[in-house]
């Protein structure tokens, strides 16, 4: 697929958010799906060679959003995608975040990993959910969009590892306290925050829905390059495809230690 | 009707394009049958299939490198079994050669996967005696003449109906000697080249960027490599040669048939661009059509040198 740049906003030094326009893709798109994005626009260039996956952070009216941290050659290459230009992508791929019905809900987010939950907070909001968003980063950099989350949450709780934004420490302490209010979890972040957060959820016997990150070659479940663990039902661990079977996973399942 | 200028006869089958999906970057050829339309293709080479089931390396498995990327996912597959019934009915139902590519951790199981696939519904059969991230069995054969001719030897004189092709390792001083210890086993076709050898290193963790240590190299990066190497093997062998490594566009494969090569296979771009193997059929239509040329193995070995 393609569309057009939009916006490309420098958020703070690490992190942009780009706004693209495709109708297409807007219309298949769900709350935890990922799409691949081509970081540089000629064909004939092939460095950097492999598509970057992004989560889909929100969409609205034909447009859809992708929050990005500068990390190497293909989101600084992506920083410098013009408003108006065009860009290559996939249709939207993997799994989606499942809604079962709860009441009320708590969102737990670190750093990019923020990114899927605003749509899915959007979505959530529609259904009648009530939502309360965890949000926790190393530095008040990491911390975006709020604006945005008080649309459609009932209490945002920050917390940073300085403590210049929000309560000091990490986004699982104040999970911890008022874990039983929730008929759900749902989590995005880095793999740690995730554990933590999924033992807090299974102790409480809460239902826990994560979204991995992993590196990509295809994102269409070809190269095997992407693979999580999970144990079944009978105990046995098994290798699934963070593109196609994810990202969105029952964290319970998940083996932390094979991560 | 005259012929296609794209279609070729590789060891008696009847290809309607030159263009083959390379094994390990197309799955089993149903993950893009959502994405692209894979009766297009003349065929499809699929993931390695070994005897048993086998689960891989560890995680992380994958590197993007300048202008290509690492691998060491180990020939992670479903077996040669749950292939046949449950992979393979899906696949047949496509209008396009099937490649059943296969490896063994001993001239047994090298003979005994062969055998079994030499009575299934496919085209042709690969051996891939050249993966660099297994310890055992693949590269061990495509590194060492003498293991390359009995694995070779043995596994032709066990099958009767599927042409043998031997994939080939670059990782060895003198490709040549590989490419004629293969034909005088039996192969009937060789492809080259399976991945170059390489590691990255991340310098915060000081960790290598993949858990297996080292990886195969693929994507543009290795063309040259690729198309000095199929070069040297058209000089040495009398079997078609499949030209692998680096092909992005349609030029490329211009450039892999003036080296020698009769046939292509896509690899590392069908990641980059699904759509990537239809285009370069159409663009080679095209090309085909404006230098008024009969077939593309006219061009095959026409480098001037």
């Amino acid at each position: 697929m393609k569309g057009k740049v939009v916006s490309n906003t420098k958020l703070n030094d690490k992190y942009y958010l780009m706004e693209i326009e495709c109708e297409e893709f807007v219309n298949k798109a769900k709350p935890g799906h990922f799409m691949m994005v081509k970081a540089q626009q000629y064909d004939y260039l092939y460095d950097p060679l492999l598509r970057r996956p992004f989560g889909v952070c929100d969409i609205e009216r034909g447009r859809f959003k992708i929050l990005y941290v500068l990390i190497g050659k293909g989101t600084n290459l992506l920083s410098q995608i013009k408003i108006n230009s065009t860009i290559e992508f996939s249709e939207p791929l993997g799994n989606t975040f499942k809604y079962n019905g709860g009441k009320k809900v708590a969102m737990v987010g670190g750093g990019v990993g923020i990114a899927p939950l605003l749509f899915l907070a959007r979505y959530l909001k529609n259904q009648g959910t009530e939502i309360d968003l965890y949000y926790g980063g190393k530095t008040e950099d990491d911390i975006l969009m709020i604006d945005e989350f008080k649309k459609y949450c009932s209490h945002i709780i920050v917390t940073t590892e300085n403590g210049k934004v929000g309560q000091k420490g990490i986004v699982t302490e104040p999970l911890q306290k008022n874990i039983l209010q929730y008929d759900k979890i749902y989590a995005c972040g880095p793999k740690k925050m995730l554990e933590a957060t999924t033992k807090i959820a299974v102790e409480n016997k809460i239902p826990i829905e994560v979204s991995l990150d992993e590196r990509m070659a295809c994102g269409m479940g070809a190269c095997l390059g992407c693979l999580i663990y999970l144990k079944n039902d009978n105990g046995e661990i098994e290798q699934k495809r963070c593109c196609v079977e994810g990202p969105v996973f029952d964290g319970s399942k998940i083996v932390w230690s094979n991560q | 009707m005259s012929k296609s200028p794209l279609s070729i006869n590789l060891c008696g089958i009847e290809f309607k394009n030159p263009i083959i999906t390379a094994s390990g970057t197309f799955g089993y050829g149903i993950e893009y049958s959502r994405f692209i339309d894979i009766n297009k293709l003349g065929g499809i080479s699929v993931k390695g299939i070994s005897l048993k089931e086998t689960s891989g390396n560890k995680m992380p498995r994958i590197m993007e490198t300048n202008a290509g990327m690492l691998n060491a996912i180990g020939l992670q597959n479903v077996g040669v079994e749950k292939f046949i019934k449950e992979k393979l009915p899906i696949l047949k139902k496509y209008d396009t050669k099937i490649i059943v590519n296969f490896w063994g951790k001993s001239v047994e199981e090298y003979v005994e996967v062969a055998k079994i696939l030499d009575n299934e519904n496919v085209d042709m059969l690969e051996m891939n005696i050249s993966c660099p991230n297994i310890k055992e069995g693949g590269i061990a054969f495509g590194t060492d003449p003498k293991m390359t001719y009995t694995v070779v030897y043995e596994t032709k004189k066990a099958i009767k109906n599927k042409p043998l092709i031997v994939k080939l390792s670059p990782n060895v001083t003198d490709i040549k000697i590989f490419g004629k210890m293969a034909q005088e086993a039996g192969a009937d076709a060789i492809s080259a080249i399976n991945t170059l050898l390489g590691m990255a290193i991340n310098i915060e963790t000081k960790k290598p960027y993949i858990s297996n240590i080292t990886g195969g190299l693929s994507g543009p990066a290795i063309k040259p490599v690729a198309i000095r190497m199929v070069y040297e093997l058209f000089k040495t062998v009398d079997i078609p040669i499949i030209g692998i490594g680096g092909i992005m566009n349609y030029k490329d494969v211009i450039e892999f048939y003036l080296a020698g090569a009769k046939a292509v296979q896509i690899g590392t771009a069908n990641f980059v661009n699904p759509e990537i193997s239809l285009k370069i059929i159409d663009d080679l239509e095209k090309y085909m059509a404006d230098k008024n040329i009969e077939n593309i193995t006219d061009f095959t070995g026409k480098v001037e040198i």
